[in-house]
């Protein structure tokens, strides 16, 4: 089978640039430590009541690390707020903050603008995510999965201060 | 004397050049018709949308005009009215005109393919009717996750058409089969080689789908199963959603290997190497569907590793294809009295509506691809996921590489079918050029929306979490989806104009190639080989994600079903 020699050096150049791509992605992810949501546990979205998502909230867990639960439903994220009122969820900067959310209904998104934190919200399953908030200002939590008719009034905080 | 005997080889079909056979006129006519009328319903819902976003815009519309409460209907139906109906009815009668030309054969059983163009014509009726019937039940998006659960017709729907490409599928199989015990040892035409991958790729893929739909969706909405696992269902949807994507794409690749270096005024630079492509795509556009999936927390790392690995893989056969056409065209362009790159780009046939509707369809498609490199990148996909980036990248793909390409095709072959020349060309060309600028403004600004965090599928006229960044682009987009609208009235002028109110005779010839030209080695037409690497390539990739969202501890996670428009504060 006849290659033409330009083409042989395309395919070449091809393979060269993807073989880069994908070793710029493995190096962020093994030596940057950006990470991919990966299996974080399960929990029986039909009894939230006996598992850590119990009471959603927002805990420190010494020096500047802090734990988030929260828990996705139609249309709202509860971390602990009165019922109908979106979370805000307010951290100094500097502070490292593990995120664990799931829902209680349907898929759900979770997102917050600006940082890399971009989760799908599984019932029965946890989405974990860790970030560092090192610039003050206020971020908005997005839920970016469909859910239903109010969708886009789905939303949160986060207060970096 | 039996053993012996020689079955004659059945004398070719002649087709005419600037005509149809009646039989081809009415199957393929019946398809590209309904295609068109999927079309209608779904394509001016788009603008709708992106009306909606925008807050330059949305002020004026909602609450002044009462249909436009219904957004996420609105997404709904230009989804599965254009990437689900639209693209399957026209890639089935596209497919049976250029395998039976291409092979100079009648398709094989056509009766079973009235049966399966009728089935995909309920499938479509139910569908509009279960839109139209149950709005707020049936906007569940074209991706129908659970446990958000639409009328049983939707599915019954979507099933039949399934089931009618399947039929259609076997049916070329067939009537290549009937050709390769006529012509053995003989390469099958190019055209009709991708028909064939296309359609092993489809019916494999499916599968997957077909066991979501017929085992976890249907039986909920009837009520006979109370209970689901989104993450399996959404392992099942996307081991199919990225070969639909490929499926939707091939034919495009077909006319620009097939047809378009002649119609530009060249020919094709090598046709072995446009198999190794279709070859590859058969074998990597499966086990990449993880992909789609790097933000789902039932999915290891590995996994994710694995596919994003295979997807770079996958985007070799494309950039095979830049080459290849490109240097198709660096022909034709020469033929045309082209010198270097400005003379590439000059000397092409632009004020031919076929050509200029798949070269704009190409330099969407270039940006479509790259940016799709970008998702693909698991690093970087991790800010874009679920942002109206995605749908700016797949509206350069979709919306454009193939929707173009398919309205270059209907620039030959409407004429054909209706028997008349085109009704206006300069009409063809404003369409084409219109729709470059329009998808070139829309895709840019929805990917600047998504990177300043606008959502995709989201009502954002009501949303409390847009900045002022992404409010602009998202106006950038809306007067993209006003330009657009321009196009796709221009494009039904012409429908119209050709089915009504043409009366010069056909000018265009069928771009039909029925020889090889080339030879290639035979192993590429060992289906057998190629199903058997596709077989242990998903094994290989899916089954280590099946394994992990399969809960076999819990069995089958207890998901109760809600419906969309259920509200449950």
């Amino acid at each position: 089978m006849h290659i033409d020699r330009y083409e042989r050096y395309w395919l070449i150049a091809v393979a060269a640039t993807l073989g880069a791509f994908f070793a710029t992605l493995v190096a962020t992810l093994v030596v940057f430590g950006v990470s991919l949501p990966s299996p974080a546990g399960r929990v029986d979205p039909q009894n939230l009541s006996a598992s850590e998502f119990a009471q959603p909230s927002v805990r420190n867990v010494g020096g500047n690390r802090y734990e988030a639960h929260l828990v996705a439903k139609m249309w709202q994220f509860e971390a602990g707020e009165e019922a109908g009122s979106p979370p805000k969820i307010r951290v100094p900067a500097g502070s490292e903050v593990t995120f664990y959310v799931t829902s209680r209904d349907i898929i759900h998104g979770f997102q917050i603008q600006y940082h890399t934190v971009n989760m799908e919200v599984i019932p029965g399953q946890v989405s974990q995510a860790t970030v560092k908030f090192n610039r003050p200002g206020v971020y908005q939590i997005v839920c970016n999965q469909y859910c239903g008719a109010g969708h886009a009034v789905m939303y949160g905080e986060v207060i970096v201060e | 004397m039996q053993a012996t005997h020689v079955r004659p080889a059945p004398v070719p079909v002649s087709f005419p050049a600037l005509d149809m056979l009646r039989s081809e006129r009415n199957l393929v006519g019946v398809h590209i018709a309904s295609a068109l009328i999927a079309l209608t319903v779904g394509i001016f819902m788009g603008p709708f949308q992106a009306f909606h976003r925008a807050p330059a815009f949305a002020k004026t519309f909602i609450g002044q005009i009462p249909v436009f409460s219904y957004y996420y209907q609105a997404v709904t139906v230009h989804g599965v009215m254009l990437a689900l109906f639209f693209t399957t009815l026209f890639i089935v009668g596209f497919s049976y005109y250029v395998v039976q030309r291409s092979l100079q054969r009648p398709i094989k059983g056509v009766r079973f393919a009235w049966v399966a163009f009728a089935l995909m014509l309920i499938g479509l009726a139910l569908l509009v009717f279960s839109l139209a019937n149950d709005v707020q039940r049936s906007a569940v998006l074209y991706t129908f996750y659970p446990p958000m659960i639409a009328p049983a017709v939707f599915y019954i729907g979507l099933v039949l058409l399934v089931v009618g490409s399947w039929i259609a599928a076997f049916l070329v199989f067939w009537t290549y089969n009937s050709w390769r015990k006529d012509h053995p040892g003989e390469r099958v035409p190019l055209a009709v080689f991708a028909i064939i991958v296309n359609f092993l790729m489809w019916f494999i893929s499916s599968l997957g789908v077909a066991v979501e739909v017929l085992f976890m969706l249907l039986p909920a909405s009837l009520g006979w199963i109370q209970t689901t696992d989104p993450q399996v269902a959404r392992a099942l949807f996307w081991f199919f959603g990225h070969p639909l994507v490929y499926f939707w794409l091939i034919p495009a690749y077909v006319s620009w290997y097939t047809m378009l270096p002649k119609q530009a005024g060249g020919r094709l630079f090598s046709d072995p190497l446009a198999r190794v492509a279709f070859i590859m795509l058969l074998l990597f556009s499966i086990p990449v569907g993880v992909h789609h999936m790097y933000a789902d927390p039932g999915v290891s790392q590995v996994a994710k590793f694995v596919h994003a690995f295979l997807t770079f893989t996958v985007a070799v056969p494309s950039f095979m294809t830049a080459f290849n056409i490109g240097a198709s065209l660096e022909i034709a362009s020469r033929n045309n009295g082209g010198r270097g790159i400005v003379g590439f780009f000059l000397k092409q046939r632009w004020n031919d509506p076929v050509v200029a509707a798949q070269l704009v369809g190409m330099l969407l498609f270039l940006a479509g691809g790259i940016t799709g490199l970008m998702n693909a990148s698991a690093q970087i996909n991790i800010t874009l996921h679920n942002t109206s980036w995605v749908p700016g990248h797949f509206h350069t793909t979709l919306g454009g590489g193939v929707t173009m390409t398919f309205f270059g095709i209907l620039y030959w072959l409407l004429p054909m079918l209706r028997g008349r020349a085109l009704f206006s060309k300069k009409a063809a060309l404003a369409q084409a050029f219109t729709w470059l600028v329009g998808m070139a403004l829309f895709g840019f600004s929805m990917g600047e929306a998504g990177l300043n965090g606008a959502p995709r599928r989201a009502d954002l006229a009501a949303a409390p979490y847009i900045s002022t960044e992404a409010g602009m682009w998202l106006n950038g987009a809306a007067i993209g989806g006003m330009i657009l609208l321009v196009s796709v009235v221009l494009l039904f002028v012409n429908i119209i104009g050709t089915l009504f109110f043409s009366n010069k005779p056909v000018e265009v010839e069928a771009p039909i190639q029925t020889k090889v030209e080339e030879p290639s080695p035979a192993i590429f037409e060992r289906w057998r080989v190629w199903i058997a690497i596709v077989v242990v390539l998903c094994l290989f990739a899916w089954g280590p994600v099946f394994a992990e969202v399969l809960d076999f501890n819990a069995g089958f996670n207890a998901i109760p079903y809600t419906t969309s428009g259920a509200p449950l504060r």
